[in-house]
């Protein structure tokens, strides 16, 4: 049985469309935070999405940019112009019992047990890239 | 869901360690007592040069004759064990909720490293299965419930292996995970698997029987 060039070329082209299709979508990234402030992160930066969580704080900002003074949270206080490593260094340290990591999975994993929605395992955050 | 997880990550695994430490001192304490009750001058010849020096000689690869004499399922089964412990202990993901519930800390295993250890500790299982089919005196001595606790440790390696690599379901793998840890724990006093206490106690014996009564080595 012999195709017309125009079935083949039709065929191609459709090919073409579809695998561009398929890479357009798969390789959609994923909203994550960049581990950055880590030496060399074991696993990829959690999937977060900023916005949907101002949402879900009802724009409170200090529900996450939280300020604690003396081991004590300081209400109304924000610390939005931070980043959470200027205060959870990577060790824990006097002035910081609380590491960067145990910060990030504390913060998160507690909220979303408390809230009863939201990921708690780890690769439910930590998707494979 | 994420109150059943915080259910099984929190208080579950509480009640799977009690269980799991309970029953084994339930069970050398009954141990201990029923040796007293029917054979108390088995004590009077117990000794902890000769107990330590039996329980020694059998750590040692291929030094006692039985081991020499099936290599292959003795290197495996020795290996087995090893990994059984090393890879839960110095696994990444493991430490870190230990970390966060303790502030304790160690050193652990390269992730390559463990998931190809895990890979090794599922092929020694599939191993065991095989065995007990081929070998003729083994597969006569089988129950169904040896096939059972073969499954009850390879369950948690499995999902294990199968949630690092977050290719199907990785939710329900990893509650099944949890789940089957916490089940080969709280298993672990009422089975076979109690052998983790009695192999130690029957080398003393042995090697005390061997050593200080008749003299002579019992590997």
């Amino acid at each position: 049985m012999k195709y017309s060039n125009r079935f083949i070329l039709f065929l191609a082209v459709l090919f073409v469309a579809v695998m561009t299709g398929f890479y357009c979508y798969a390789g959609q990234d994923l909203e994550r935070l960049d581990p950055w402030a880590f030496e060399s992160p074991r696993r990829p930066g959690a999937v977060f999405s900023h916005d949907d969580h101002i949402f879900l704080a009802d724009d409170d900002c200090s529900v996450c940019h939280h300020v604690y003074e003396d081991g004590e949270l300081v209400s109304d206080e924000s610390s939005d112009d931070l980043y959470c490593s200027d205060c959870h260094s990577l060790k824990p340290a006097p002035d910081n019992p609380m590491p960067l990591e145990a910060a990030y999975h504390n913060l998160c994993r507690d909220c979303h047990f408390d809230r009863g929605e939201g990921p708690v395992l780890c690769g439910e955050c930590h998707v494979k890239e | 869901m994420n109150s059943f997880i915080a259910f099984i990550m929190g208080p579950m695994v509480w009640i799977s360690v009690i269980i799991f430490l309970g029953g084994l001192t339930f069970k050398l304490v009954g141990i201990l007592g029923a040796v007293r009750q029917k054979e108390p001058y088995i004590y009077s010849y117990m000794t902890l040069k000769h107990s330590l020096r039996s329980i020694g000689a059998w750590m040692i690869p291929f030094f006692p004759r039985s081991a020499r004499m099936s290599p292959i399922y003795y290197g495996i089964s020795y290996l087995f064990h090893i990994l059984l412990f090393l890879v839960p202990l110095f696994l990444a993901s493991h430490i870190v909720l230990i970390n966060e519930a303790f502030q304790i800390s160690w050193p652990a295993l390269n992730d390559s490293v463990a998931d190809g250890l895990t890979a090794g500790v599922i092929a020694a299982l599939i191993f065991f299965v095989v065995r007990r089919f081929r070998v003729p005196e083994v597969n006569y001595l089988t129950s169904a419930m040896d096939y059972i606790l073969i499954l009850v440790v390879l369950l948690p390696f499995l999902t294990g292996f199968l949630a690092y690599h977050q290719w199907v379901a990785y939710q329900w793998i990893t509650v099944i995970h949890i789940l089957s840890g916490e089940l080969m724990l709280i298993i672990i006093p009422f089975s076979r698997f109690s052998h983790m206490l009695n192999a130690p106690l029957t080398r003393a014996y042995m090697g005390s029987e061997f050593g200080q009564v008749r003299q002579a080595k019992d590997w």
